[in-house]
């Protein structure tokens, strides 16, 4: 009974969600869930970034951030994949966090759930060391890891995510072994490199930015130096082709109306040329790298196979 | 519960032993298809409370023997069991009908059926609550409550 | 450094800053009392409310609410029984039996006094000594914070009651929630079922609510009669300048318990419970009295409380300069600067001296705001809401706690998780076991496992990493002391008796 009340309600709002693409969008207020608690790095970037989309939305446009915190962002994603794909329910997605749950746990969404409107953030990773270790450039470490395998602790905020990645892809790279520390989120992590409690840490730029003068920052993952900090070399200028991030973007549910998908992408696309957007973003620990459309979707499933494939050679739990 | 002649194996604590050990048993299920390292803990832990269930059983039945008086849960079993189904009632109403709509019920029916019997006390008691959780929840701080499950797609 | 502190005080005189500062307090209070709303919900439910204020009126509800709502959960833990907050558990042990015995009026009074005092004393650690008991937080490691752990888990055996057997089925229950969850090392699920809600573990709100609400929720619908009156003699309500130098005497506990809640306030994670606990052991076992302790000993009251206000602003000093909360409420309160751009670190204190500093004093204003406020306003109106008739009070307390587990997360699974606990609450209290070793394991179970498995990680199976510093050694020999201490003292006393009487 419930069932049939709700398919039919369902139907319902489909026939008239096509019927409001076809009017001007957007005609009542978009909800974001995020899938973590209000203040968290996810929740900040909603709530820094949608000021901005209204604007470029135009018409009106309001948004509401929702939060829907719990499982490690896993239960607002799903909701957002299995709200009604009308455009007035939109998601917060995270990778490679959301990809990777797909394939350690038993997930209600995979990678097609989505309409893949803009990745907003790219945080990359850095590695840092504890200054008692004195190992304060990267050939001194990876010396110390060559030299006795597994002797180099790491801290780090959790398996599965960005951080171990980055290990994996840095071990199998320079043939090394280290220690696995995985704390519970990355500022204890960070403490405990601090206190020299573990040796050397995996963590976002934005993470440690702020934390320059405690620690050594042998190196950052990305393309080009970040701006959060600009004299931390690239581990390309150091001859080694580590990339490696954590993305926060931002989903609707499969079977968006093409005219609203193309103006919510328009309005990020505007909103990443604003310098106001930028400087609210850098303000907040928030690097932008605004990835839309079909390029979001193909940065999902690359970082997809990137975590099959190290789960299915060194899988963690 | 009759007072000298409660059967000795309906008595509460042994009851609670009896369940404790019974459950913990059964948790014991999931635990093994854990890692080790995963399991130790938790495991360690029912196997603790089976073992000292099994202790309080012991003890209370040794009660039971020397003719000690079993300690009664409840003088009226029909109210506390009344609120406790009351109290379910109005969570599973705030789930599927909504809960402004269950809260405005909840609050005088609970009142009233355990014997708060005046009117305009109840008719004021719910005003004041209802209207200030939606003053300062929902007009204050946006903090919306479920709508009932039942209108929702 | 101490010229920043002095800069930001006329931001925070400002009146939107003030009256901001004030009404968190009144509104700490309300939540704090009202069983089932607890200050990690209120401050949760208001941070994303906050990003359209200004730092410091933000910042200065949010401090006002978490000191309010310290004393606040006195209120009904002293009246009713029920901690208002998970902290208040302690204040029960003393604040209940005094108020049978018509000392309500006075356990509140000291309960306030308290409080005041040990935010007062946190707030000038969080102003004064930041940086350096920054410094303390790094000495603390896994391992080191695993033997925390230990030492706060051993302090159960004094919490057990008249039934060991009983009071150890209660520890191992609450230590067997604390696992449900997530496994910290792995992620791999346990006891989650495939349900996502249970990921994340079963958080101490939701167990507090349904242990210890609900069954007095029940009595009250239980017993058809009018409430026992909390009348103003039955309170003994005599004004508080009179009845402050009757509390002198406390000011050991006092000076002890607000060092503790300092100590478990930058520690990471273990939080106001585990500090009003332990302070109140410590603090019955330096008694002269002991006996007189659970049975209305206004010493108790004034250790708990003490305590689990000293934490608040100390529970700051990591937050801020590192980023790891040291109780579950900080943790939010953190969540509450990251949305105005305040990132914790050593720089904060270069990059918004105002508004860190400003916050500081409004913990300060917040500590002492509670006697004015506290003192006479809230607790005298608090005990006539007691008044009302019995089966209204039970009814609008089960919508309270239904509001209060909701709001945290927003969904209806945690309210039936709660109604689970409640069921198991009402055997538990019915067949006397305890309950405080319930919420200590849940507190510190898998705490300790979590921090024993890190330590061993980086020891790489090593165990001797576990007493490879002195800080560990210390941590084993306080908690050796704590265990056998008292069973050493007592032979020995028994002995010098017999030895006595011998001679007789």
């Amino acid at each position: 009974m419930i069932k049939l009340i709700q398919t039919t309600a369902l139907a319902s709002a489909m026939i008239l969600s096509a019927g409001a693409a076809l009017a001007e969008y957007p005609e009542k207020p978009i909800e974001v869930i995020v899938g973590y608690s209000a203040g968290g790095g996810t929740d900040v970037m909603a709530r820094t970034t949608m000021p901005f989309i209204e604007k470029y939305l135009g018409n009106g446009a309001s948004i509401v951030v929702k939060n829907m915190p719990g499982a490690s962002g896993q239960i607002g994603v799903t909701k957002a994949a299995t709200s009604a794909p009308d455009g007035y329910t939109l998601g917060t997605f995270n990778l490679p966090g959301m990809m990777a749950r797909t394939i350690d746990r038993k997930a209600d969404y995979s990678a097609d759930s989505f309409t893949y409107l803009a990745n907003v953030v790219n945080d990359p990773n850095v590695i840092v060391t504890s200054k008692s270790t004195g190992l304060d450039t990267l050939e001194k470490l990876l010396a110390k890891a060559k030299e006795e395998p597994g002797a180099v602790t790491v801290g780090m905020s959790s398996l599965g995510g960005d951080d171990h990645f980055a290990l994996i892809k840095l071990q199998n790279q320079t043939k090394t072994e280290f220690t696995i520390v995985p704390f519970k989120g990355s500022a204890p992590a960070r403490t405990a490199v601090m206190g020299g409690h573990v040796m050397m840490g995996i963590f976002n730029v934005s993470e440690v930015a702020k934390f320059e003068g405690e620690l050594n920052i042998l190196g950052v993952a990305q393309a080009e130096r970040s701006e959060f900090a600009p004299d931390v070399p690239t581990f390309k200028e150091q001859g080694i082709d580590l990339i490696n991030g954590s993305m926060r973007g931002v989903i609707a549910p499969k079977g968006l109306p093409k005219d609203v998908e193309e103006k919510l992408i328009n309005a990020f696309k505007q909103a990443a040329k604003d310098p106001e957007f930028i400087k609210a973003m850098n303000a907040t620990a928030n690097p932008v790298e605004m990835v839309t459309g079909d390029d979001f979707k193909a940065l999902t499933s690359e970082l997809y196979d990137l975590a099959k494939g190290v789960w299915e050679t060194t899988p963690w739990k | 519960m009759s007072k000298s002649h409660s059967p000795r194996l309906l008595r509460p604590e042994t009851l609670t032993a009896l369940g404790t050990i019974v459950v913990a048993a059964a948790f014991l299920f999931p635990t093994a298809s854990l890692k080790p390292i995963s399991a130790l803990l938790p495991g360690a832990m029912l196997i603790g409370m089976a073992l000292l269930s099994v202790l309080l059983l012991i003890s209370d039945q040794r009660k039971a023997g020397s003719g000690e008086e079993a300690q009664s849960m409840t003088s009226a079993p029909k109210r506390v069991f009344g609120a406790f189904l009351l109290i379910v009632s109005y969570a599973l109403s705030t789930d599927f009908i909504g809960f402004y709509v269950s809260t405005a019920v909840a609050i005088p029916l609970v009142a009233y059926v355990f014997g708060y019997r005046s009117l305009p006390g109840l008719a004021l008691a719910t005003v004041i609550v209802v209207g200030a959780i939606y003053l300062i929840f929902d007009f204050g701080m946006a903090q919306t409550f479920p709508s009932g499950r039942l209108w929702q797609s | 450094m101490y010229a920043d502190l002095l800069d930001a005080l006329p931001h925070v005189l400002g009146i939107y800053n003030f009256v901001a500062l004030v009404i968190g307090v009144i509104a700490g209070i309300v939540v704090g009392a009202m069983p089932g709303l607890s200050a990690t919900m209120a401050i949760s439910v208001l941070v994303p409310f906050t990003f359209g204020l200004e730092p410091l009126v933000a910042l200065g509800l949010m401090a006002g609410i978490y000191n309010g709502a310290m004393y606040g959960g006195a209120i009904p833990a002293v009246l009713l029984r029920i901690p208002g907050t998970p902290a208040a558990v302690a204040t029960t042990f003393d604040g209940y039996p005094m108020a049978q015995k018509g000392e309500g009026g006075f356990a509140l009074q000291v309960a306030v006094v308290s409080s005041a005092i040990g935010g007062i004393a946190s707030a000038f650690a969080l102003m004064l000594l930041a940086p350096p008991l920054s410094k303390v937080t790094l000495l603390f490691g896994p391992s080191e914070v695993f033997w925390v752990a230990v030492f706060g888990l051993a302090s159960i055996i004094f919490l057990l009651g008249g039934n060991p057997i009983k009071g150890l089925i209660s520890a191992c229950f609450g230590v067997f929630v604390s696992v449900v969850g997530a496994d910290p090392i792995s992620g791999a699920d346990r006891y989650t079922f495939d349900q996502l809600e249970l990921l994340d573990g079963v958080s101490i709100v939701i167990l507090l609510v349904g242990l210890y609400a609900l069954p007095p929720v029940i009595d009250l619908l239980e017993v058809p009669l009018k409430t026992d009156q909390v009348t103003d003699n039955k309170l003994g309500t005599e004004p508080i300048w009179r009845t402050l130098p009757r509390m002198f005497r406390f000011w050991k506990t006092w000076i002890r318990s607000s060092l503790f809640g300092i100590w478990i306030g930058i520690l990471p994670g273990a939080g106001g419970s585990m500090a009003a606990f332990m302070s109140y052991n410590e603090a019955r076992r330096a008694s002269q009295t002991p006996d007189t302790w659970g049975n209305g000993e206004p010493e108790g009251v004034a250790a708990s409380e003490t305590a689990n206000n000293a934490d608040t602003a100390s529970a700051l000093i990591p937050a801020l300069t590192l980023g790891i909360p040291g109780t579950a409420v900080a943790a939010v309160m953190l969540g509450g600067l990251l949305i105005h751009g305040l990132q914790p670190g050593p720089m904060l204190f270069r990059e918004s001296p105002t508004i860190v500093f400003g916050f500081m004093w409004q913990f300060l204003f917040g500590a002492i705001l509670l006697i004015l406020l506290g003192g006479s306003l809230a607790t005298n109106s608090f005990a006539k809401l007691l008044n009302l008739p019995r089966p209204l009070l039970g009814s609008v307390i089960i919508v309270l706690m239904l509001i209060g587990v909701y709001s945290i997360n927003g969904r209806m699974f945690d309210v039936y998780l709660m109604l689970g606990f409640g069921a198991i609450g009402y055997v538990m209290d019915k067949l006397k076991f305890p309950l405080p070793p319930v919420v200590l394991g849940l507190i510190l179970g898998s705490y300790a496992e979590e921090n024993l498995r890190l330590a061993l990680r980086i020891g790489r199976g090593d165990w001797t990493i576990l007493f490879a510093n002195t800080t560990s050694l210390v941590l084993v020999a306080l908690t050796v002391a704590v265990i056998f201490g008292p069973s050493v003292k007592r032979r020995f006393f028994a002995k010098r008796d017999d030895e006595e009487t011998a001679k007789k």
